[in-house]
């Protein structure tokens, strides 16, 4: 809302410079967000909420004014006297819809252009000046806040206006020549014939008028905000009227709005007005709101006098009435906002001015503190991410439609079940992400067109699975992506970076005395087939890591060696990581290690090989740990040698070499037998 | 013969303290205490002498010997240890070569924000709780007090999955959702994501916020206030002051818009804070007695509280970030400044 500083001046005498009176509408709840010159006027863009359309008006504004500096308004008076006639024929069909219509006929006008201070102050406000009548018109919608329009009466057949809905007619060509589609119930302003106009949004082009006009028709109306907002929004059709409408405009100043521009139309534009019309079944009538004394000041928590209490309510325009302790309130016509004890309070604390309110703090039981289980276990993966060299991503929520079908996901894979938003901002974030990778990836992608070689990411946001009902289960969940760049690493580690991530989520899960087993399967679509497995608890997928698949890295643009890894459901791993921590005793007496070189066939793994040790169910075997895998000569070509260190222990002994010997050749035999396995000479 | 001795220890002494490296007490070693040394010969002549003699002069070569052996101990040491220092000198290797594990990653400044402010209200007692992002146009707007067909949803550009969800617009409905389940007295902050439909250069579509309300009977308006307050100290320093402005949100009355003093020019005016000094921060107010009617609470019995803090815009002015549209990149060279 722009408000022209000399103009409000016309209503109250302040002194205080621009930025001065900026300062004060901002600190009363009209925010002031920019301050222009424009020739010797200052213009204020005031932010005016939606709550106050009373604001919407240099007299609204001029009344804040007045209150806050507690200095008299000079209002608007209008009277019109020499009235030649009766007033238009008008009918309200839909009362709920139209609560009041008021119109005068002006005989025998001049269209023209208007005078230079009339145009100015339009210009000035950010409308552009047409010709007078028009330029009337809007500049009482400024002054008044009242929403006014003029219809050329020659054009309106059978002089007369008739305020119903659409029904049947599904167009209207409105001033501004489009042609718009209408549905039934839109209200419009019709003469005998056909629509005239979109009620409290816009005027047609049949009754538009011209520089030949020479009577007119004025209207100034009141029409309902929910129908006036619903008309505009479905016609994505907004003006300075269906603004005000919608928010709400004074029903009381309608005659006052009338008069002024009948008054200046005669002035500028000469003519002759006929007798007021004026249809008004419910006229206002002020709701009572009653106050404790008490509560203003125990809500807001200072001590304000009552007698500022009363001299504010006042200067407000509201009417009062002292009941002992109580205060009996009816709010102005404008000020249908106010509408309970609340509000009420609010106009008092506001005008005080929060600035002068002390700072407590509030008296408070002990609670016992609750820790929300599922933000502490997303903060300690967090932490370990961060330690293990990966940064923190956060990506939008949003996901492009076309992805999902390049991830080779199966056909019944509730991944593919997306969720659309209606109205998104580009086609690309046309629906909820129901997997974190593809974020990652694009990532991985932007971070080396800038120059990154080696890329550690992870992110741990919610995915959106359709739960029906255009709702969703939110999952929240981990992914990683590993992008290893061997060629420009100073250390020089030769093994896939696969290692390297299931290195990082073994230390993960340790740390949260989460027991996992990894078993090799192409744990997703879009990983890996050769390359890739799924993280277990017990027989539970709760997540996997692997090497890309190559097709997905190729829709991407990437190369190189990349790893992703995802946890299913932080939430679902609660449960398992709330294990309690069980102290075991320190083993009295010592243990002896002893290697063992094997032989085994390519396709054995290092797992199967530690089960098969580990399976001979010996209570003196305490820990297998792998320590060499080797290829190439003398092996065969189709072979490997897997070197292994096993602990015995006894815990009521300490072991001689016959009974370690006598275990270790069980574990040798049981190699050969179920893996075809030979010691390694 | 004690003449013969002091010669011998007095020669031992000069041969030993010139001894120049290990190979040279090894020889004096040999020399002076190994089965034809000096000092061995002398013990061999013992036998010669009376009982009175072999025991005063036994002792004097006893003593001769520990001397020599002494010197000898001492000697070795000094030269093992320079030995040492020189052989390890040879074994250098470059300091300056930057160390084989992997650096630490960042976390993003969203998170370090939530985790600061968080903490900040978990130590006032404040519990966490969560709500969907994708919500129900009821908790969204309509427990808010938003009706259908009211300009009040002009105020926040939605996403909508269908007519009635939304992707939230505001951490707000986490309020209605915590009140529908608990009773009062309720002390809760809900950080997470929100959804707005606009993007420009200074809005991007989804960004976070952390609600925070408190209900009870008596919090009165200035606990607001000065709980704000505190955590507008703790974030950005005990000298900056905060200002509330009267404003408009459907389920707060009083409503207030609250802005810090610029923290980029303390006050005197710049770019970020329009030469105004201040910095608009948050939005908050006293709970609206319609949004306890539609939880169910006496709104005569109890009053509250709460407030939506933009985390973006925190870190923003914290760490002196001038591009909000920097946050969803996830560009290395910003995230590793975190
Ligand atoms: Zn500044």
């Amino acid at each position: 809302m722009k408000a022209s500083y000399n103009w409000l001046k016309e209503f109250v005498d302040f002194k205080e410079m621009p930025e001065e009176l900026a300062h004060i509408l901002t600190m009363a709840g009209l925010e002031v967000e920019l301050i222009e010159k424009a020739g010797n006027d200052i213009i204020f863009d005031i932010g005016v909420t939606p709550n106050r359309s009373d604001w919407l008006s240099m007299r609204g504004i001029a009344r804040e004014i007045s209150a806050i500096l507690n200095l008299p308004m000079k209002d608007i008076t209008a009277s019109i006297t020499n009235e030649i006639g009766e007033g238009p024929v008008v009918e309200i069909e839909d009362a709920a819809l139209c609560p009041r219509y008021s119109s005068r006929i002006i005989k025998g006008v001049k269209p023209g252009p208007s005078p230079e201070w009339l145009s100015k102050k339009l210009e000035s406000c950010g409308i552009r000046p047409t010709s007078n009548i028009v330029d009337i018109t809007n500049y009482v919608l400024l002054e008044i806040g009242q929403p006014m329009h003029a219809f050329d009466l020659d054009k309106l057949a059978g002089k007369k206006i008739i305020v119903k809905q659409a029904g049947d007619a599904n167009k209207f060509t409105t001033l501004d020549g489009e042609e718009r589609k209408i549905s039934k119930e839109t209200l419009l302003i019709w003469d005998v014939e056909k629509p005239v106009a979109i009620a409290g949004v816009m005027g047609g082009g049949n009754t538009e008028v011209s520089d030949a006009t020479l009577n007119i028709l004025l209207e100034s109306a009141n029409f309902l905000p929910s129908s006036v907002r619903r008309t505009s929004r479905t016609l994505g059709l907004s003006s300075e009227s269906s603004y005000r409408f919608e928010r709400g405009v004074d029903k009381e100043a309608v005659i006052l709005a009338l008069d002024r521009a009948a008054e200046l139309i005669v002035e500028f534009a000469g003519g002759e007005v006929t007798n007021i019309t004026d249809k008004y079944p419910e006229p206002f009538e002020a709701r009572e709101i009653v106050v404790p004394f008490k509560k203003i000041n125990s809500l807001i928590g200072i001590d304000i006098e009552e007698d500022f209490i009363i001299k504010t309510l006042l200067s407000l325009g509201f009417v009062i009435e002292r009941r002992g302790e109580l205060l009996s309130i009816m709010p102005p016509s404008y000020r249908e906002d106010a509408e309970r004890d609340i509000d009420i309070i609010e106009e008092v604390a506001r005008i005080y001015g929060y600035d002068k309110m002390p700072s407590t703090l509030p008296e408070m039981q002990m609670s016992s503190p609750t820790e929300h289980k599922l933000q502490e276990l997303v903060k300690k993966l967090k932490i370990s991410m961060v330690k293990s060299g990966f940064s923190e991503a956060i990506n939008y929520s949003f996901l492009n439609p076309e992805i999902i079908d390049q991830l080779n996901l199966a056909q019944d894979d509730r991944r593919r079940e997306l969720i659309y938003v209606r109205n998104p901002l580009r086609k690309e974030e046309s629906a909820m992400r129901t997997i974190i990778i593809p974020a990652l990836l694009n990532n991985v992608n932007t971070n080396i067109k800038r120059g990154e070689k080696t890329l550690r990411f992870f992110e741990i946001s919610k995915v959106f699975l359709s739960a029906g009902k255009n709702l969703a289960d939110e999952i929240t969940q981990l992914g990683a992506v590993y992008l290893k760049d061997n060629a420009t690493s100073l250390w020089q580690t030769k093994h896939e970076g696969f290692y390297d991530l299931k290195g990082v989520f073994e230390s993960i899960f340790k740390d949260l005395k989460i027991k996992v087993t990894f078993s090799a399967s192409q744990a997703e679509p879009y990983m890996h087939p050769a390359k890739s497995c799924a993280i277990l608890i017990g027989d539970n997928k709760i997540g996997s890591i692997g090497t890309l698949h190559p097709a997905v890295a190729d829709i991407f643009n990437l190369k190189g060696d990349i790893t992703i890894a995802e946890i299913d459901d932080i939430e679902g791993l609660l449960d398992a990581a709330s294990s309690k921590i069980c102290f075991t005793s320190l083993p009295k007496f010592p243990s002896v290690e002893r290697d063992i070189a094997l032989v085994v066939n390519d396709d054995v793994t290092v797992s199967s090989v530690e089960k098969e040790i580990r399976g001979i169910g010996s209570d003196i075997l305490e820990d297998v740990t792998l320590f060499d895998i080797y290829k190439g000569k003398p092996i065969a070509k189709d072979k490997k040698s897997l070197a292994f260190s096993i602990r015995y222990r006894s815990l009521e002994k300490t072991l001689t070499d016959n009974e370690v010997d006598e275990v270790h050749a069980v574990i040798l035999k049981r190699l050969q037998d179920n893996l075809n396995a030979e010691l390694r000479s | 013969m004690h003449n013969d001795l002091d010669v011998i220890k007095s020669k031992a002494g000069e041969e030993i303290a010139s001894a120049s490296g290990l190979k040279d007490i090894h020889d004096l070693k040999v020399k002076y205490l190994g089965k034809k040394g000096l000092i061995t010969t002398q013990l061999k002549t013992l036998g010669a002498l009376s009982r009175e003699e072999k025991k005063e002069f036994g002792k004097v070569l006893n003593e001769c010997k520990n001397h020599i052996q002494d010197l000898l101990n001492k000697q070795e040491a000094i030269l093992k240890t320079s030995e040492l220092d020189i052989s390890l000198k040879t074994q250098n290797i470059d300091v300056t070569v930057p160390g084989s594990s992997v650096p630490f990653g960042h976390l993003h400044p969203v998170t370090l924000v939530f985790d600061e402010i968080i903490s900040i209200f978990l130590s006032l007692g404040f519990t966490v709780e969560e709500g969907p992002e994708i919500e129900e146009d009821f908790y969204n707007f309509e427990a808010l007090n938003f009706p259908k067909d009211h300009p009040a949803r002009d105020m926040q550009d939605t996403f909508f999955i269908c007519e009635d969800v939304v992707l939230r617009t505001h951490t707000s409905p986490v309020q209605v959702r915590v009140m529908e389940k608990n009773a009062p007295p309720l002390r809760v902050i809900a950080p997470g994501k929100v959804y707005r439909c606009d993007s420009d250069v200074s809005h991007i579509p989804m960004f976070h916020q952390l609600e925070g309300f408190m209900v009870d009977k008596n919090i009165r308006m200035t606990d607001l206030k000065g709980i704000l307050e505190l955590v507008v100290h703790r974030i950005f320093g005990p000298n900056t002051s905060i200002r509330l402005r009267p404003s408009f949100f459907p389920f707060t009355e009083p409503s207030v818009e609250i802005d810090i003093s610029c923290v980029i020019c303390k006050g005197s005016g710049c770019n970020v804070c329009q030469t105004t000094g201040w910095i608009e921060i948050l939005g908050a107010g006293m709970i609206n007695p319609r949004v306890y009617e539609k939880a169910g609470y006496d709104p005569d019995k109890y009053t509250g509280f709460a407030f939506g803090l933009g985390i973006e815009r925190v870190a923003m002015l914290k760490y002196g970030i001038n591009d909000v549209r920097l946050f969803p990149e996830n560009d290395m060279r910003f995230l590793k400044q975190f």
